[in-house]
């Protein structure tokens, strides 16, 4: 599975799982926002990737 | 809109007491270009040079290439909301400095700036081994920030590049030539049996050096506008990036854009030449939906029949440009896209990171990691202390001989995604 900003490329490479992620000089985490909000935001992209990783998948599926 | 390009051909460029053009003659007070620089109290020190076809000269680590241009009528002046103040360019009447450039160099951030040289293999490369090049090398003050001094030494070559122009105000060019396009409405009723065609002009707007400004506005701002295509001569967008040297647009490629000027020689004949659409290439995944959307959008409410789309960059910006391609194929425009080649130096890895059967009109700038060894030379202009460092060099890089084994990445604009190189195919 990814956790890719770039979810199309994902897509053409063929991976099955496709977690979205936030930027590509950042994509699990966002210098923007302060650091409790920063940590929840970083906390919940693994969170998803992981329930990704735990779901069955009928053919490529992005998890927004 | 109308805009009169007049062309004054420099046929050489010699430091004297006073700047003046004549006979064909560029003459530069150093004393006076220093001036320029140093109003900027970022810049602690600037040494000029100049370097000319055929020397044996290597210009390295090249930030920007800029053409000299004076705006002698019509509205606003060159390099509107940067240097001149805000105002729609684009008609009336232009002067530029034809044969020459100013070219800035320096360390700014060490990689991904490249190498200039006036002769050998690497010269056959880079189109500005044709040109008489003014160098400036800037050293900035104590503990500046790199994006100040990178922001310093991109302003610090524009007001050169706007005081070499003023010097030709008064001058009759050698040359003219008019680009004019018509209103919507009236190119419908001229050319009703010509396809309807604009270019779709990808802006480089990655962040962290990698910057475009349209009219002193950071392009990962926009959203997708319409220009008239006699704009970007007047100096609309600059560039401000430090991209791989060989597929950025430096200023100079954007004020002598060749889709454009191209698609200028066939307005009227083979095709109507709406517009100039400018996108981005930004990094958050929503700004390149939007950005792909909006193309498509403008190229569908502008009744288009095909744009020219022309990457700037290369890795994630393939995305922008195939979601482009295809979104706007999706809108019933015909496409045909301009990009480069990270092929590896066999050639034979994937071209683009992305890809899509819409794409199936492309023109290639070439394969930037195609190897290239480029002899010693007897002179260097700036340094080669980041040598082994810039994008498309190595450890390796330097050899014994002192030559330098490198990938066409090194060199400024060898894979030119607007057709502003000199690699071709037969």
């Amino acid at each position: 599975m990814h956790v890719c900003t770039v979810t199309p490329i994902s897509m053409t490479v063929g991976a099955n799982r496709i977690v979205p992620a936030i930027a590509i000089p950042h994509p699990l985490g966002n210098p923007a926002l302060d650091k409790d909000e920063e940590k929840k935001l970083r906390r919940d992209i693994v969170e998803k990737a992981l329930e990704a990783l735990a779901t069955e998948v009928d053919g490529q599926t992005i998890f927004d | 809109m109308k805009l009169e390009m007049g062309h004054i051909y420099i046929k050489d460029i010699q430091f004297a007491a006073e700047s003046k053009i004549e006979d064909g003659i560029l003459y530069v007070s150093e004393e006076a270009v220093k001036a320029v620089v140093l109003e900027d109290e970022k810049i602690k020190s600037v040494s000029f040079d100049i370097a000319k076809p055929g020397e044996s000269v290597r210009i390295t680590p090249v930030k920007d290439v800029i053409e000299p241009r004076v705006k002698v009528e019509g509205r606003g002046g060159i390099f509107p909301g940067v240097i001149a103040k805000v105002d729609t360019v684009g008609e009336g009447k232009t002067y530029a400095l034809k044969g020459m450039a100013v070219v800035t160099a320096g360390k700014i951030v060490g990689f991904q700036e490249g190498i200039i040289d006036m002769t050998g293999p690497g010269a056959d490369y880079t189109p500005f081994s044709k040109t008489l090049n003014l160098v400036m090398v800037c050293e900035p003050v104590d503990g500046i920030k790199q994006h100040d001094y990178e922001k310093a030494v991109r302003f610090a070559g524009f007001r050169v590049a706007v005081y070499l122009g003023e010097l030709a105000r008064e001058l009759t060019p050698d040359e003219t030539k008019v680009y004019e396009t018509c209103t919507i409405k009236e190119g419908m009723e001229k050319y009703p049996n010509l396809p309807r065609v604009a270019y779709v002009q990808m802006l480089q707007s990655q962040g962290l050096l990698h910057d475009t400004y349209v009219y002193g506005v950071d392009a990962k701002k926009i959203v997708p506008t319409i220009m008239s295509p006699t704009e970007i001569m007047d100096g609309a967008i600059v560039s401000g990036n430090c991209v791989s040297a060989c597929d950025k647009n430096p200023t100079y490629v954007h004020l002598n854009n060749p889709v454009v000027h191209d698609m200028f020689e066939q307005h009227g004949k083979t095709f109507n030449f709406v517009c100039h659409i400018i996108t981005n290439e930004n990094v958050y995944l929503a700004d390149k939906q939007r950005s792909s959307d909006w193309t498509a959008k403008i190229c569908k409410m502008l009744d288009l029949d095909g744009v020219i789309v022309s990457q700037e960059g290369f890795g994630n910006p393939d995305t922008d440009l195939i979601m482009n391609c295809k979104k706007i194929e999706a809108e019933g425009v015909k496409t045909v896209i301009i990009t480069d080649e990270y092929a590896g130096r066999d050639g034979k890895s994937q071209s683009l990171a992305d890809s899509d059967p819409a794409a199936d009109a492309v023109v290639t700038g070439g394969n930037a990691n195609q190897v290239i060894i480029l002899p010693k030379l007897d002179k260097v202009i700036g340094t080669l202390d980041y040598v082994t460092k810039i994008a498309g060099a190595s450890e390796e890089t330097l050899r014994e001989d002192g030559s330098l084994e490198v990938e066409l990445q090194v060199l400024t604009g060898a894979t030119n995604e607007t057709g502003f190189n000199k690699l071709s195919a037969r």
